[in-house]
């Protein structure tokens, strides 16, 4: 009865430092545009987006969570419940990339352990600043278990890729049945309208089901 | 217990000895006693003391009831009696004792916060309140600790936990939202009890949450996070809704604190497609049997949360895409409902009207909608005239005329549309008789007794012309018939009759209210619009007028009339067009000099922007008035002002002779402007120059391409030529040693001579066979007699001599073949040449630059043009060779079948020498047989004994001798 329903994943975008430019790929990848100077992210941004997968409408909610480290306190209330996180790193620079175990231990301690990490290296069109080896990153991913990629903001290379191959990853582990898709805490929701005009229609029980999942 | 003594030591000891005695045995025995249950009943005791021993409980008892909430975790009913304790010390809301706010007086703990106004109890007991809390949260482990009890599901922990944890929150929210947020899953733990199913627990972890959220976005945010909306939402439907109960008033006031100024949770309430299921909250029903108090206050809330997400000070795409999900899903239709339906209560009608208007504010599709809701009266009516109706009667709620106003006002909102089809309900070409439509409704507000009515008409009527000339204009048209017998008035006549005469109607409320309306109608209408000024000035009696008002000095009331009579002169001075003689801006500018003072002029429109109201008007769009005598500035018109204000003290200050100095400079950047405007012709001019030359360039190198093609044609001709030729060399060469026949044919003088010479021969032959034939005869007649006779063929042929010169023709012809292959190699040099410059003239023809475009392409064009020439030339000698050619290889022809008619003949010479020779052989051998016969009949004469001459030696040698020559013969 799956295919009646819109899932919904949340998943966090992590990142360490403010000015890395996972902001950008959270505005890139919902409004498909891309701002050069922005503002330092506050505590949290929203921002949502509808793909499709396997042809199901899925619908991505990303909170957008600030990389300084006087937010991380605040940033981890965001593990518990999230599906997947986008963990970014700056190719240019050395000290993001370094920061990852820590961003990694606290992200891995504070989340459901299904949940699924994609790391990213960001500014890919800045390849004459490179300061992060691609085959660093791969070989930081490969030792994490973490899938990885490298992406641009700026020419939204690869941007819709990381995003979709991350709730790729989540679809299948839904389709395995790792995740238990009635318990909310994990990040993935049945969508509340379709479940209900599918009750009434011939899938009842299926619509039961996944209703009384939300409440 | 010296510790806590000193900490109290301040106070007198025999105050309340027993009390304070009590208590301080209690602590003791919580502190050292080691039975569980001596210390669950000592705190027990503790906790029946603390509400009447507020202050000494609090100042000797907290460190051990933290202490105990450390160590008997296991022991749930002493945990709720600490907690409890503890709730009641830090708790404000209980009903205070005399006593007890008596002892709070004294001054505690070192803390220097004199409270020592007696009569201001609640205040007392906010402080003592805030100043335990600060002592518990002094050390963050307390926070820690309390979140970490609310994770014990007992009853008796989890409830009064939760309600010591909001007693907290409301003492010193910033700094527990501090500690909160920065403990690991502390506002995540929170939310957990929302999904409590005791419902006490549930209720007051609303409350609980209402106080930790407030003022707090990350909080709200991560509060969000945890699906607080979800939960939210199903514990309202749950409640029933609009019908529930002071729990879906709790969730409501919640949602509204998660979402009001918080963009990021409002992003996420929209994509959660939360507000599809807002929807069902506004289907009331026409019935409505019984609004409730609670559900009055819920149906406010709810409406108050659409506002929230649709606000006008929220960012314009947020709003416009809220607006949409809300046409989308049926709620502005819903709300529209609850707008046309009977029975509603004035204030949730009053706010569903505020709540449509910031619906349908700026969005097209939502107000295109409005336009189109029918009242279910009979006939249907426009639910735009059923509210106008209101707006202008004077028996409606003040409120809610404002409310109507402000839908007006919102529809027409950057609505071109919707501004139009309003104006034209007043024009005399669209008027509609027999039903009331929004422009008389209007008109008659415009012109009613009552100034509220006065005002909200002006000030709608101008939203209708707001950023709108075209509707500026048409309204020009309307004409107002005001009594029979005299002719029609315009509108704007109408008004500033009104306005100049005083109207003779007794008015209900203020004159002021009316004539600012009226004012602010006008300066909305004139501004930006030279026509309607012209028609303004047209009126002589207008500028009197306005210059006696202004200069006029009037009571404190009639400040604001002269403020705004000064900017409608300014109007009239900076949009003027000058097309009126009497008033041109020059003449009234010096009119505002003589009459009224340039500094007095500028003052009084000063008036305007210092008005108290004038700031409170300029902050939202909403009219929002305390008071019905407050109404006097809209928001647009505030807006309008200060676009305005600097504009005309400018335009006012500046002297004749600045302002011809202005004209002056207007002149010279037109005239700048007119260069400009040339340079630029030049420039297109160029351009377009530049494109044609571009455009030729691309065609002559197509040309040239083409050239190149014809070239390599040509080429490959001549190579074909060549080949030709050396086929024909070939053949030539082959010829010429295969048939030494074919070449001795070549001269025909000589041959025909060869001819005769042979058929001379042969005549002679012939001549000589008969001859020898008559010898025979002879001889046969010598058969007796014995004859001889011989004779011999002569043949000759001067076959060495024709070769010779055929040789000689062959030779000519080779020379000539080599000639024309030097001349074809010639051919092939020029042309190589040709290709060379061909290149040369491609590769220029890719550098040339635009500038130089022109002559090199003339030149490349000359070049070009030599170039065909020359490749004409070429192909022209080329085709003079190739004439040569065809009549050598003709001559060549007619030379072979020369040749093959010689032959033919000389077989048939041939055929006729041999058949002569047979003849002669037959002959001959006649003649042997003869000569056999002459030698037997000599052999019989011999026998015979005759004598016989001796002749027979000579006869038998000739014979041989002429057997060798036609051998020879032969052989030919």
């Amino acid at each position: 009865f799956v295919a009646f329903y819109i899932l919904q994943y949340y998943i966090t975008v992590i990142l360490k430092f403010a000015s890395v430019g996972k902001s950008c790929l959270l505005l890139q990848f919902t409004d498909k545009r891309f701002q050069p100077v922005h503002d330092l992210t506050i505590g949290v941004e929203f921002g949502a987006r509808m793909i499709t997968i396997d042809g199901k409408q899925i619908k991505l909610q990303i909170w957008d969570t600030a990389g300084q480290e006087s937010f991380r306190s605040i940033t981890r209330s965001y593990y518990r419940g999230a599906a997947g996180a986008l963990l970014v790193y700056d190719i240019t620079r050395r000290d993001t990339f370094n920061h990852l175990t820590t961003w990694l231990e606290d992200a891995r301690q504070h989340s459901n352990s299904n949940m699924v990490i994609m790391l990213i290296g960001n500014k890919s069109d800045l390849e004459s600043r490179r300061e992060v080896k691609k085959e660093e990153g791969e070989a930081f991913a490969r030792e994490h278990g973490l899938i990885f990629m490298e992406t641009s903001a700026k020419t939204a290379s690869n941007v819709e890729e990381a995003f979709i191959n991350t709730a790729k990853e989540i679809y299948e582990k839904i389709q395995e049945g790792v995740f238990d898709i009635n318990n909310e805490a994990n990040g993935i929701k049945i969508g509340p309208q379709h479940a209900a005009t599918n009750s009434s229609l011939a899938g009842g029980q299926g619509g039961q089901q996944a209703g009384g999942g939300c409440c | 217990m010296n510790f806590i003594r000193g900490v109290i030591g301040g106070q007198p000891a025999g105050a309340q000895p027993s009390g304070v005695e009590t208590i301080q045995k209690l602590c003791d025995r919580v502190a050292s006693s080691t039975l569980l249950e001596d210390r669950r009943d000592a705190v027990r005791a503790l906790k029946s003391l603390s509400k009447k021993y507020r202050m000494e409980v609090g100042t000797q008892a907290m460190e051990h009831l933290i202490r105990i909430l450390q160590t008997d975790r296991s022991d749930s009913e002493i945990l709720g009696y600490a907690l409890d304790t503890l709730y009641n010390i830090i708790c404000n809301d209980e009903d205070e004792e005399q006593d007890e706010s008596e002892d709070a007086a004294a001054p505690v703990s070192g803390k220097t916060k004199s409270v020592s106004a007696p009569e201001d109890t609640q205040r007392k007991q906010d402080d003592i309140g805030s100043q335990f809390t600060e002592r518990f949260i002094q050390e963050p482990e307390n926070v820690t600790l309390l979140l970490s009890l609310l994770e014990e599901f007992d009853f008796h922990v989890r409830w009064p936990g939760v309600k010591l944890l909001t007693a907290l929150l409301k003492c010193q929210c910033t700094q527990l939202q501090g500690v909160i947020l920065v403990s690991p899953m502390g506002v995540s733990r929170l939310m957990d009890l929302l999904a409590d199913s005791r419902e006490v627990i549930r209720n007051d972890g609303l409350l609980l949450l209402q106080q930790l959220t407030k003022g707090n976005a990350a909080i709200q945010k991560i509060v969000a996070f945890e699906n607080a909306f979800e939960r939210l939402l199903d514990i309202m439907a749950e409640e029933g809704s609009s019908d529930g109960g002071i729990v879906v008033e709790d969730c409501l006031l919640l949602l509204l604190t998660l979402l009001k100024n918080n963009s990021s949770n409002q992003n996420f309430f929209k994509e959660g497609s939360y507000i599809q299921r807002m929807k069902p909250w506004f289907e009331v029903g026409d019935d409505n049997s019984g609004w409730s108090a609670q559900k009055v206050t819920n149906l406010h809330l709810m409406l108050q949360l659409v506002r929230v997400l649709v606000s006008p000070v929220n960012s314009p795409g947020a709003t416009a895409s809220c607006q949409k999900t809300m046409f989308q899903c049926g709620l502005l239709q819903q709300l529209c409902t609850i707008l046309m339906a009977t029975g509603v209560p004035a204030d949730i009608l009053t706010e569903t009207i505020n709540t449509v208007s910031e619906v349908i504010r700026g969005s097209q599709v939502n107000q295109d909608y409005f336009a189109s809701v029918n009242a279910p009266s009979n006939p249907p009516r426009p639910a735009i005239v059923v509210l106008l109706m209101s707006m202008v009667n004077e028996r409606q709620p003040f409120v809610l005329r404002c409310a109507v106003l402000y839908c007006f006002q919102c529809f027409l909102y950057k609505n071109q549309k919707g501004q139009s089809e309003i104006v034209a309900t007043l024009l005399p070409s669209t008027i509609d008789a027999n039903s009331i439509s929004a422009g008389q409704l209007l008109c008659g507000g415009l012109f009613s007794a009552d100034s509220l009515s006065n005002w909200c008409a002006a000030v709608a009527l101008g939203h209708a012309l707001q950023d709108n000339l075209t509707q500026k204009e048409q309204l020009l048209r309307v004409q107002l018939a005001t009594s029979l017998g005299k002719p029609p008035v315009s509108l704007l006549q109408q008004c500033t009759n009104i306005l100049s005469q005083g109207d003779k109607l007794s008015r209900r409320g203020s004159r002021v209210q009316a004539r600012v309306g009226l004012l602010m109608l006008l300066c909305t209408w004139m501004s930006n619009c030279p026509i309607a000024v012209t028609h303004f000035l047209h009126n002589q009696d207008n500028v009197p007028f306005l210059t006696a008002q202004i200069s006029e000095n009037l009571g404190e009331d009639e400040r604001l009339v002269q403020g705004l009579c000064a900017l409608l002169l300014g109007i009239c001075i900076y949009y003027n067009d000058n097309s009126l003689e009497n008033y041109t801006r020059e003449k009234l500018k010096q009119l505002v000099e003589k009459r009224i003072g340039k500094e007095n002029f500028v003052e009084k429109l000063g008036f305007i922007t210092k008005h108290e109201l004038y700031s409170r008007a300029a902050q939202k769009p909403q009219p929002t008035f305390s008071t019905p005598e407050h109404m006097l500035f809209d928001h647009e018109f505030t807006r309008l002002v200060k676009e305005l204000e600097g504009i005309i003290t400018k335009a006012v200050h500046k002297s004749s002779e600045e302002e011809k100095k202005e004209e002056e400079v207007k002149k010279s950047l037109e005239q700048h402007d007119s260069i400009v405007t040339q340079y630029k012709e030049l420039i297109r001019e160029q351009d377009v120059q530049l494109n044609e030359l571009k455009d030729q360039v691309a065609l002559l190198t197509a040309h040239q391409e083409q050239m190149q093609t014809t070239i390599t044609q040509q080429l490959s001709q001549i190579q074909q030529h060549k080949d030709q030729y050396n086929i024909l060399k070939l053949k030539l060469g082959k010829d010429g040693v295969v048939s030494g026949q074919a070449e001795e044919a070549h001269e025909n003088g000589l041959q025909l001579e060869e001819f005769t010479l042979l058929r001379d021969e042969l005549e002679e032959l012939r001549r000589q066979h008969a001859q020898l034939q008559t010898q025979v005869t002879e001889k046969d007649t010598l058969i007796t007699s014995l004859k001889t006779e011989g004779l011999r063929p002569v043949e000759g042929s001067g076959i060495a001599s024709g070769p010779t010169e055929l040789l000689k023709e062959v030779e000519a012809l080779r020379e000539q073949v080599q000639n024309q292959e030097v001349e074809i190699a010639n051919l092939h040099s020029d042309r190589q040449e040709l290709q060379r410059r061909a290149d040369t003239v491609v590769s220029s023809a890719v550098s040339v630059g635009e500038a130089g475009s022109v002559s090199q392409v003339a030149e490349l064009e000359s070049r070009l043009s030599a170039q065909t020439a020359e490749t004409h030339r070429l192909q022209e000698e080329l085709r003079g060779l190739s004439e040569v050619k065809a009549a050598l290889e003709k001559e060549l022809a007619s030379a072979t079948s020369t040749v093959a008619i010689l032959q033919a003949e000389k077989s048939r010479l041939q055929q006729d020498v041999s058949e002569s020779k047979k003849e002669q052989d037959d002959l001959l051998m006649l003649l042997a047989d003869q000569d056999q016969k002459i030698l037997t009949l000599k052999h019989k004469l011999k026998d015979l004994g005759e004598m016989v001459e001796d002749e027979d030696d000579l006869d038998a040698r000739d014979p041989s001798e002429e057997d060798e020559e036609e051998e020879e013969d032969d052989d030919e």
